[in-house]
């Protein structure tokens, strides 16, 4: 039983946070058991201004083989994504809605059921930092008094273009109770799926033990994976082919 | 493609994990899904030249499909804004796609196809 957090991705990279080194022979030892089933679940949002630009894992892969075209013409909606933590394995819905054209395009209901809400801002870009009381706003009325809050200011890789200093994002995220602040740089592979680690054990570290059952994990579970806005569906038809 | 029997293990369910296959990213445990045989089309993954001709068709008929009941089964899976009443799968990390196929109308069932995704 690991007593430090780890971090098991998939595709065998281990990536642990914190001071401790990775584990190469850690993911051989999962591998004598069965795969076991996410400890609980947890929703999370991103959010942030238009030209935060988090630059993604994607951006590495300049394969011209493969096409990304439901990325660029469909857009993602959401993900599920699976971090291990203090021996509890998490499975996270995400909604990343930073850097979306429309600052409203983000209903209530995604605040509200969020547990862990990531506020994003380009370091490099002063503009992005003075929309934060905005995205505040929306926190304040919406979310849930008990959500996580990560301030994260992005592009720490752009040390030159700096215009935000370390001081001004810790100073903001100190104006309000239980906000943590950090900078990231998903071009140094200090990305936000590291991010994620951090919100993920604050959130932990919050929780009774005695809630840390499948119990709670299905009450997270009847959340609607989509926003309370029943949808419009058409009349229903035999689902053979789509398209 | 034909099937590779090792694929699945005696109580029906995947033998190997399923991973993406271009970034290794891991989308379903051992044991997690069903095979389940069905027609679907799915836009075409690779990167289409900029004449579409017939060798290079937009969408591909895909029949054999990992499924799954619920979404928080997967490892790691992204999904796709609506198209009509379907959302495609994608790889989380990468997102590379798709690599699967939801429909609206189908609470309760996700597919990934084979031939989308490497076992690992």
């Amino acid at each position: 039983m690991e007593s430090r957090p780890g971090y098991h991705r998939g595709g065998g990279n281990n990536i642990t946070w914190g001071d401790s080194p990775a584990l190469p022979g850690a993911q051989g030892r999962r591998r004598k058991q069965p795969p076991r089933p996410a400890d609980f679940k947890l929703q999370v949002i991103i959010i942030g201004s238009r030209g935060v630009g988090k630059t993604s894992l994607m951006e590495r892969f300049t394969d011209d083989t493969f096409c990304e075209a439901c990325k660029s013409t469909v857009g993602v909606d959401f993900k599920i994504k699976t971090v291990e933590l203090r021996g509890k394995k998490i499975r996270l819905q995400i909604w990343d809605t930073a850097g979306q054209e429309r600052f409203n395009s983000i209903t209530s209901a995604y605040y509200r059921s969020a547990k862990g809400i990531i506020l994003v801002y380009d370091l490099t870009k002063k503009e992005t930092f003075d929309d934060l009381p905005k995205w505040m706003k929306m926190i304040d009325k919406y979310a849930s008094d008990d959500a996580e809050l990560l301030l994260v200011g992005n592009k720490l890789d752009c040390e030159t273009d700096r215009e935000i200093t370390r001081q001004q994002g810790e100073k903001f995220a100190q104006q309000i109770t239980g906000m943590r602040f950090c900078e990231a740089s998903a071009k140094d592979n200090f990305n936000v799926d590291e991010i994620f680690l951090k919100l993920v054990d604050d959130i932990l570290k919050k929780m009774p033990l005695d809630i840390m059952r499948n119990e709670l994990s299905n009450s997270i579970l009847s959340l609607q994976p989509e926003p309370e806005i029943p949808p419009e569906l058409p009349p229903p038809r035999p689902p053979v082919r789509c398209c | 493609m034909r099937m590779d029997e090792t694929l699945v293990s005696a109580d029906g369910k995947n033998s190997r994990a399923v991973l993406c296959q271009r970034c290794g990213c891991r989308v379903l445990s051992v044991g997690t899904a069903t095979l389940a045989k069905r027609e679907l089309l799915l836009p075409s993954m690779k990167k289409k030249s900029s004449l579409a001709d017939e060798s290079n068709p937009d969408t591909e008929l895909l029949v054999e499909h990992w499924l799954v009941h619920d979404m928080f089964t997967f490892e790691n899976v992204g999904f796709t804004k609506d198209v009509g009443n379907v959302k495609f799968l994608v790889c989380a990390d990468c997102e590379v796609g798709p690599i699967g196929w939801h429909s609206l109308e189908e609470k309760s069932n996700f597919y990934v196809a084979l031939q989308r995704v490497r076992h690992e």
